[in-house]
């Protein structure tokens, strides 16, 4: 199990010979089989930072370590769900899933085995065989996760993966990675824009905030699973989440407890 | 006022199949008149058009010959001439260029597609070279080739190589590399990217280029036939026939030439559908 | 992994002036050095070709000397042959072509606007189409001889196909909408030509228009290869006849120029096009 520290991390991207600043300052220090929720508004950064935790891109400030050791391109250990779900086109569901696989010591019968297990674990069974075109947004999503799942990497990114599926399919999921992440003990790092999502999977909320993308509070969630979304004490930590994108419902309309602010605020 | 567009939709056209569900009648009669015969009407025309003129001696039938002796002619090769060693020869002269000029392609392409540097070298002179009309390299193929065999097999794969060479560098350029970072995630080695990313990603235009490379090698097989005039070939055989006022001849050549032209085509999309299944070609 | 590879050109000098100057300095910088990269090839065959015909490692009734050739193209366009023969050919390109533009887009349109139209010509005109020019050569020439006429229809087949082609499918495939937005307005036929017709259809016009401008130039050369005593086609089989490979090659170069120039043509007309069809919508 691994520990991933972030120090110092900042990133530019040079655009027409003008540097823009995307990430600065970024500190983060993440436990092994910690899941940390990552949000913020459309274009603060969140990919990016995801980006050079997996090791894609490497033209950054300051350092990303796993145990104390530098990250240094792409490794096994760290998985990825994409925020576009980049399946291939030319391969099969399965054979997509496989992709995890095919540096893997598994012998070929239990990759097989392995595939389908994932497969079923999303709810895709029976698309064994199909291709991508065939498949609404929400299943290549479902596929995707599968994908990154299924050679259990220690690390485990996910970026917006329920974006593009409908509630009940969301919430679905949501319980499954929840599962999943308890049983193996994955550290998970989950962008995502949805708070309440944040709040019912994360142990601590990291809030963004854009141009450059910095850290603007870490929210925790000391609250024991399966949560409950009518919890107010849920709530409470949703809307307080909430408000720092200027989101947060009126208090004299929905409010119904008093809600001491400062008592979520642990900034750091 | 008339809009002339609606009626021509091409999906109305094709749904509209009878539904005669209750009364079957015989198949053949179905088939006969579902068919749409109109497009008969033109060359039956020119046919009658043909044989009046040729019966009625309007046209002297040393130039233009009656459409019956055209085909006593055409039966007479099918079952008599050389035909069927013409069409041997053409067809694996070639298959051969096609081959050799469609490797040489996919080679170069590759190159240009994977490498920057060969790319900046290469293609600006690739391009260059590429504006000299085909059949203008005849001449100095015969000179360097001679006349027989090679020198129509270079021709035909030098048709060939141009298609394979442009589809499978453009296609290979333009490979999306958001898929190469899932190939890095997963750690894929060189050979596994190209394996399993780069080559699949780049395969339909490498299928178009090899299906306009067919086409190509079939023109340049007949051309390659009509100046380097020695051996066999149905490109002989037809240059054979005007040569001797044989009509019959050259209107059977003609024919063979359009039919073996389409069959390739047809070949060549049935392959490509196959291959490129995963492609969803209905939307 | 080379598809990553960026080329090696000088990195960006270090804090320049103003963003935007070092931008316009890199982007020459760049030019001139694919420029530079462009012509090394070239110039190593030609060094090579020079090497070979001086040492005698090719004889010159194979491989004529590059500068041989040079010389005999400055010899043939001085003497007024090149631009007699060029003039030649190009003439009958233009008659080809445009007798292939006034039948091309007759048929197209007729067939585009009319099902019946289609169903009487289109599978005549696909059983044309489907032969290549080259099959038709020798059966032209039985029936109209060697002259002219053959060469003017040879071209204007190879160039009617794609123009009818495109005619037609660029008029069906007219987007509906517009078309309802044309009658939502109570257009006239003539506001409905000149607005929603003639604009929505010329890309697919003029792509007719370009394969059929770059068949007609093929094939014009194919055919005076095959059978013409004028033309450049004529002049190459004349220089290949008597052994004369200076001659070929210095037709060569300028076929290969005339190709180049007509893409040229064609790249314009298409920027210029696609201006004046902004402007239209
Ligand atoms: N390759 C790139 N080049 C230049 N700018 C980029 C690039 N990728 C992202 N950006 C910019 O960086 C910012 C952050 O992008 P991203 O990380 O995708 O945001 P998020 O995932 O939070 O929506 C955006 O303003 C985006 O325009
Ligand atoms: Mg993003």
């Amino acid at each position: 199990m691994s520990t991933l520290s972030l120090n110092h991390v900042g990133k530019q991207y040079s655009v027409k010979g003008e540097q823009l600043d995307v990430l600065d300052d970024i500190n983060l220090h993440i436990q092994p089989g910690e899941f940390v929720a990552i949000v913020g508004s459309s274009g603060c950064g969140k990919s990016t930072l995801l980006r050079l935790v997996i090791g894609l891109d490497d033209d950054y400030r300051g350092q990303i370590r796993i145990d104390g050791e530098k990250i240094s391109g792409t490794s096994l250990d760290r998985g990825i769900v994409f925020q576009e779900h980049r399946l291939f086109p030319w391969l099969t569901v399965e054979q997509n899933v496989g992709l995890a696989l095919e540096n893997s010591p598994l012998s070929n019968d239990e990759k097989k085995r392995t595939i389908a297990g994932h497969l079923d674990l999303v709810g895709l069974k029976g698309f064994e065989t199909a291709y991508p075109y065939q498949l609404s947004g929400g299943m290549s999503q479902r596929v995707a996760i599968a994908r990154g799942l299924v050679n259990r990497p220690g690390v485990l990114l996910l970026d917006e993966p329920f974006g593009a599926l409908d509630a009940l399919t969301r919430a679905n999921l949501q319980a499954e990675l929840r599962r999943i992440w308890e049983q193996e003990g994955i550290t998970m790092i989950l962008v995502t824009h949805d708070v309440e999502e944040a709040t019912f999977l994360a142990d601590r909320i990291v809030v963004l905030q854009p141009r450059p993308g910095r850290i603007k509070r870490v929210v925790p969630v000391p609250l024991p699973h399966p949560r409950n979304r009518a919890d107010p004490a849920f709530v409470a930590i949703k809307d307080d989440v909430l408000s720092e994108f200027g989101h947060a419902p009126r208090p004299q309309l929905i409010e119904p407890l008093p809600r001491p602010f400062g008592d979520y605020v642990f900034a750091w | 006022m008339t809009y002339p567009i609606p009626e021509t939709d091409p999906v109305l056209v094709r749904d509209e199949v009878p539904s005669d569900k209750h009364v079957q009648p015989p198949a053949l009669w179905r088939w006969l008149s579902q068919r749409d015969w109109r497009g008969f009407a033109l060359p039956l025309a020119v046919l009658a058009l043909w044989w009046a003129v040729t019966r009625f001696g309007l046209a002297n039938t040393q130039v233009l010959a009656p459409p019956e002796a055209v085909l006593v002619e055409g039966l007479h090769q099918i079952f008599n001439g050389g035909f069927v060693w013409d069409l041997l020869a053409s067809v694996s002269r070639d298959l051969a260029g096609f081959t050799l000029g469609g490797l040489a392609g996919f080679a170069l392409g590759t190159l240009l597609g994977t490498s920057r540097l060969a790319e900046l070298l290469v293609a600006p002179s690739f391009n260059a070279v590429k504006q000299i009309a085909l059949f203008a390299w005849i001449p100095m193929i015969s000179v360097w080739f001679g006349m027989g065999e090679p020198a129509k097999v270079v021709f035909i794969a030098l048709a060939a190589f141009y298609p394979v060479a442009i589809n499978t560098f453009e296609g290979i350029r333009s490979v999306n590399r958001d898929y190469a970072e899932v190939a890095r995630v997963y750690g894929f080695g060189r050979l596994q990217l190209w394996r399993r990313v780069i080559l699949p990603a780049a395969s339909p235009q490498i299928f178009t280029g090899l299906h306009l490379a067919l086409i190509y090698a079939w023109l340049a097989t007949i051309g390659a036939e009509y100046f380097l005039k020695s051996g066999y070939g149905v490109g002989n055989s037809m240059i054979d026939g005007r040569e001797h006022f044989n009509m019959g001849s050259v209107l059977f050549g003609l024919v063979v030439v359009g039919s073996i032209g389409a069959l390739l085509n047809q070949f060549a999309v049935r392959l490509e559908h196959r291959a490129l299944k995963w492609r969803n070609r209905a939307a | 992994m080379s598809l990553t590879e960026t080329l090696p050109v000088p990195a960006l000098a270090a804090p320049a002036a103003t963003p935007r100057l070092a931008q316009a300095l890199a982007g020459l910088r760049s030019r001139v050095w694919r420029g530079a990269l462009a012509l090394i090839l070239p110039l190593a065959v030609l060094a090579l070709w020079h090497a070979a015909t001086l040492n005698g490692w090719v004889a010159q009734q194979i491989l004529p000397a590059p500068a041989l050739v040079w010389t005999t193209l400055l010899d043939l366009w001085h003497s007024g042959e090149l631009w007699t023969n060029l003039a030649i050919s190009l003439t009958r390109v233009a008659w080809g072509f445009s007798a292939a533009l006034v039948i091309g887009l007759a048929l197209g349109v007729a067939m585009g606007l009319s099902k019946t139209a289609e169903a009487y010509l289109y599978p005549s005109f696909k059983a044309i189409s489907e032969v290549p020019v080259l099959g038709w050569i020798p059966l032209l020439i039985m029936l109209v001889g060697i002259g002219e006429a053959m060469k003017i229809l040879v071209i204007a087949k190879a160039a009617a196909v794609p123009i009818t082609i495109n005619t037609q499918q660029g008029i069906r495939n007219i987007p509906q909408p517009y078309l309802e937005v044309a009658r939502v307005y109570r257009f006239n036929p003539r506001q409905l030509w000149l607005k929603v017709i003639f604009p929505s259809t010329l890309p697919s016009l003029f792509n007719g228009f370009r394969y059929g401008l770059t068949n007609a130039w093929l094939s014009l050369v194919t055919v005076e290869l095959l059978a013409s005593s004028e033309g450049i086609g004529y002049q190459m089989v004349w220089g290949r006849q008597l052994f004369q490979l200076d001659v070929v090659m210095a037709c060569m170069l300028v076929i290969g120029l005339v190709g180049l120039a007509i893409d040229l043509f064609l790249q314009i007309t298409e920027t210029r096009l696609l201006r004046w069809r902004r402007a239209a919508f």
